[in-house]
């Protein structure tokens, strides 16, 4: 297992050494020169070199690359090009917004999901069965910006029940969990189904009934645990995903997390808060991948014995 | 089996509570006050004196504005031109004059009293008693330090000092200055109402720290200086009196959508840039107001020298694409609000406004007869059309319509959709392949600081020594009656000669809950909250 473990840490290392090196580049070769976007349009080269040496953009962009891995070897990832802003303080205050919007909404969706998922294999093409894959048709047809706005005009304008903006409190997280929880629960509730369909028809799960446990503990113990398997590693990824930006909702909602204050960065050309806010996305997703491996290799013994 | 269940259920339970702690933006207190009407005295131009006027009551209350522009820039004094940044120092700073309307008189603010010495020197004394908000005095060194810094007469380049001309600044005691520029400046009031007055000691000791934290005289102070969003609250020491306000927030929200939806769930009190297809819903609205007006902004189809080499030689295609675009459907149809449609290439409330004629209202049959004048029949050659999705409103239907205009007279535009960034990308790239940019240009009304765009200082000039010459003009001519004569021709000239195609004026349009009353919605798109409150 420790080998295992520090054969993915390296892994992640490079993968996130990938991912800011590639987004330092894009960002200076393909994305526009942030001192155009500061002078008026049309103003004259002078100028707009003068704006460059203030934000330090007029360097050789190798020496500019070199300069941030040396601050992100101390722990610096830049100021802000708009208002000076340390990064890695605007990063690790939208962090937590996330992190937490993401964790409420596994919970939620996992809930969710284990409920219709379970209910729609027990009763197979049965009524329930039916309205379940409905859900998940009209689920997976629904763009999460229509559902947002959808919702926000009739519980927070219309009805006035739940905040339309902002992360204010408890009443908050409703209506973003359900607009991300729609986008996430027909993945995990197909999944539960089909790998519950399976276990419900293996020797096992036949001989515990034949043993003559009752049906509830065949179904929540013999059967829940070998169908989990999938289920952490899916919702190991959407925990990364959600992490690593989601983008629409907290746009939407104007959500103070990591998704917003990086896109916000995007459209600006604020080059340093772009890079923190890929920077922690993808540590988060690799590091939430990382542990969802573990957990999966401590649920099923084949997996550690791979490891070896 | 069971700890795992455990552990599902203390995440929950775990992610609940953290939900619950997080700390929210109370709702401050929004006590009903009262403040007593200012006395201030609208002087000529030549010399005047004002009375300040005290507060009845303290600052109480919190207002949130949410406005469709992100922040740009840091705070580095006269080192930016990002609009949403200048309005924020209109809260933060204070100015030598105040110019409330397009024409009118100059009114005092840190400067009570001016007197004009000759054509380039003006003399003003200083409001004594004015403290800026770290707690130091206001004094003379402060207006030397900003002016001659703003106006480029320090080593010092600076992106503000393109609109002045060159001015020094001569302390003759604590309170008492005098002004002179290298030649006559007609601009001058209008510039002292741009150029924020920042402290001597602090541009001199603090250059770092005020690009983060702003030091101004003016009625808010800055409290956090977040991405996207500027929490400010009252300066109670403020020399006209606290604000009514305890705690104004700015906050960059991009998507309209957004911004409206946070307005009718009242977590807003105060949004702008209202889209024509929103209006409808606020004016139904029993708790909500819309203040319009027409921006002091040039909407134009900017044309950049060399990349369209008929248009740079030919008039006469020139005004084939003018009169190709129905720009009253654009008003009417797509911007609505309070816009209009272009009737100079300076906007209708700027000084000495002047309607051209002829209209070039749309007529596709005298554009096609143009375009044969042209020597090019068949339309000409193909070019491309940019316009820029999320900057200006509808500007992607504007392209759209601009494109079917032209298109039908037989023109060969090629419309480019892209994000602003990109579009200014390609307008300063040598490789750039864009031709025609729907832009914008706004300004504070004063005529120079409008045609300065045209001038040789920026990309779109094509060289013509009589447009630079009359833009001069415009700046240096003092004599009121001869500069609006002056103004007038460089209208007439630019009128005939095309260099650009003027679309409309921009709507400005801004919408609050009626409970917000007092807020200064101004053409050049300032929003003053200093003289508002929040009634019950």
């Amino acid at each position: 297992m420790l080998r295992f473990s520090l054969r993915r840490t390296a892994q992640m290392a490079i993968v996130v050494f990938g991912v800011v090196t590639l987004v330092f580049f894009i960002l200076r070769l393909a994305s526009g020169d942030p001192a155009n976007l500061m002078v008026p349009p049309g103003q004259q080269e002078d100028l707009v070199q003068l704006t460059r040496e203030r934000l330090g953009t007029d360097r050789p962009i190798l020496v500019q690359y070199g300069e941030y891995l040396a601050g992100l070897a101390r722990g610096d990832l830049g100021v802000s090009f708009h208002g000076g802003q340390p990064v890695l303080d605007e990063v690790l205050k939208a962090l937590p917004n996330t992190a937490l919007l993401a964790a409420v909404t596994i919970v939620f969706s996992s809930a969710v999901a284990l409920v219709l998922g379970i209910g729609a294999a027990l009763r197979a093409n049965g009524a329930f069965d039916r309205v379940v894959l409905v859900y998940v048709s009209v689920a997976l047809a629904t763009p999460s910006f229509w559902l947002a706005i959808v919702l926000v005009l009739f519980f927070s304008v219309r009805l006035g029940w739940l905040p339309a903006i902002d992360m204010e409190g408890p009443e908050s997280f409703v209506l973003p969990v359900i607009t991300l929880a729609v986008a996430l629960t027909p993945v995990l509730i197909r999944m539960i189904r089909l790998s519950f369909l399976e276990t419900l028809s293996d020797d096992h799960v036949r001989a515990a009934r034949a043993r003559g446990i009752p049906e509830r503990r065949v179904i929540l113990v013999h059967g829940l645990k070998v169908a989990a398997l999938p289920l952490i590693t899916l919702v190991g990824l959407q925990l990364g995903l959600i992490l690593a930006g989601s983008y629409v909702v907290e746009y939407v909602f104007n959500w103070p997390g990591i998704g917003k204050l990086t896109l916000d960065a995007v459209v600006s050309r604020n080059f340093p808060m772009v890079q923190g806010g890929v920077l922690v996305a993808a540590l988060a997703f690799v590091v939430v991948n990382f542990v969802v491996d573990l957990a999966y290799a401590a649920v099923d013994p084949r997996i550690r014995l791979a490891a070896r | 089996m069971r700890h795992r269940r455990r552990l599902t259920i203390l995440v929950f339970v775990l992610a609940v509570v953290a939900a619950a702690c997080t700390p929210g933006d109370s709702e401050g207190d929004t006590t009903t006050t009262t403040r007593a009407a200012d006395t201030t005295v609208a002087p000529d131009t030549t010399t005047t004196t004002v009375a300040t006027a005290e507060a009845t009551t303290g600052p109480s209350g919190s207002v949130r504005f949410l406005i469709a522009e992100n922040f740009w820039a840091d705070w580095d004094p006269y080192q930016h031109t990002a609009q949403s940044q200048m309005r924020i120092e209109a809260q933060i700073f204070d100015y030598l004059v105040d110019v409330p309307d397009t024409g009118a008189p100059p009114v005092p603010m840190l400067a009570t009293e001016w007197t004009q010495i000759d054509d380039r020197t003006w003399e003003f004394v200083l409001r004594e008693g004015v403290i800026f908000h770290d707690g130091s005095a206001f004094d003379a060194a402060d207006v030397k330090a900003s002016i001659e810094l703003a106006s480029g007469a320090t080593d010092v380049a600076t992106l503000q000092a393109g609109s002045w001309i060159s001015t020094t600044v001569e302390i003759i005691d604590d309170l008492t200055v005098r002004l002179t520029s290298e030649e006559p400046f007609a601009s001058l009031f209008a510039q002292l109402r741009s150029t924020i007055i920042v402290s001597a000691d602090d541009l001199a000791n603090n250059a770092e720290a005020i690009k983060a934290q702003p030091n101004g005289t003016g009625p808010f102070r800055l409290v956090a200086n977040e991405p996207a969003r500027k929490v400010m609250e009252a300066n109670t020491d403020y020399w006209q009196g606290a604000p009514q306000i305890q705690s104004l927030t700015w906050e960059f929200i991009g998507d309209p959508d957004t911004r409206l939806s946070a307005l009718l769930a009242g977590q807003a009190d105060v949004i702008d840039r209202v889209p024509p297809q929103h209006l409808q819903v606020i004016e139904g609205s029993d708790n909500l107001v819309l203040d319009s007006v027409t921006g002091i902004e040039s909407v134009n189809l900017f044309v950049l020298p060399g990349r369209l080499p008929i248009w740079d030689e030919n008039r006469a295609f020139r005004e084939a694409v003018m009169r190709s675009i129905d720009r009253e459907v654009l008003v009417t149809g797509l911007i609505q609000g309070a816009s209009a449609v272009a009737t100079s290439f300076l906007p209708t409330e700027t000084l000495y406004h002047q309607v051209g004629d002829p209209a070039y209202s749309r007529d596709v049959d005298a554009a096609q007869a143009l375009l044969a004048e042209a020597g090019v029949p068949d339309g000409g050659p193909e070019f491309e059309l940019w316009v820029a999705s999320g900057f200006l409103p509808r500007a992607e239907e504007v392209g759209a319509a601009i494109l079917a205009n032209m298109e039908e007279v037989g023109l060969k535009p090629k419309l480019v959709v892209t994000d602003l960034s990109a579009m200014i990308d390609d307008i300063f790239s040598e490789d750039g392949t864009g031709a025609v940019y729907h832009l914008s240009w706004s300004s504070n009304g004063d005529p120079f600081s409008h045609a300065f765009v045209y001038s040789e200082t920026f990309a779109w000039f094509f060289g013509d020594e009589r447009l630079q010459e009359l833009i001069d003009l415009s700046a240096t001519t003092t004599n009121p009656t001869e500069r609006e004569r002056v103004v007038q021709e460089l209208q007439s000239y630019m009128w005939e000669q095309l260099w650009h195609v003027p679309l409309y004026n921009s709507d400005f349009t801004v919408a609050r809950n009626s409970r917000l009353v007092g807020l200064d919605v101004r053409p050049n798109f300032q929003t003053v909250f200093y003289p508002a409150s929040i009634s019950e």
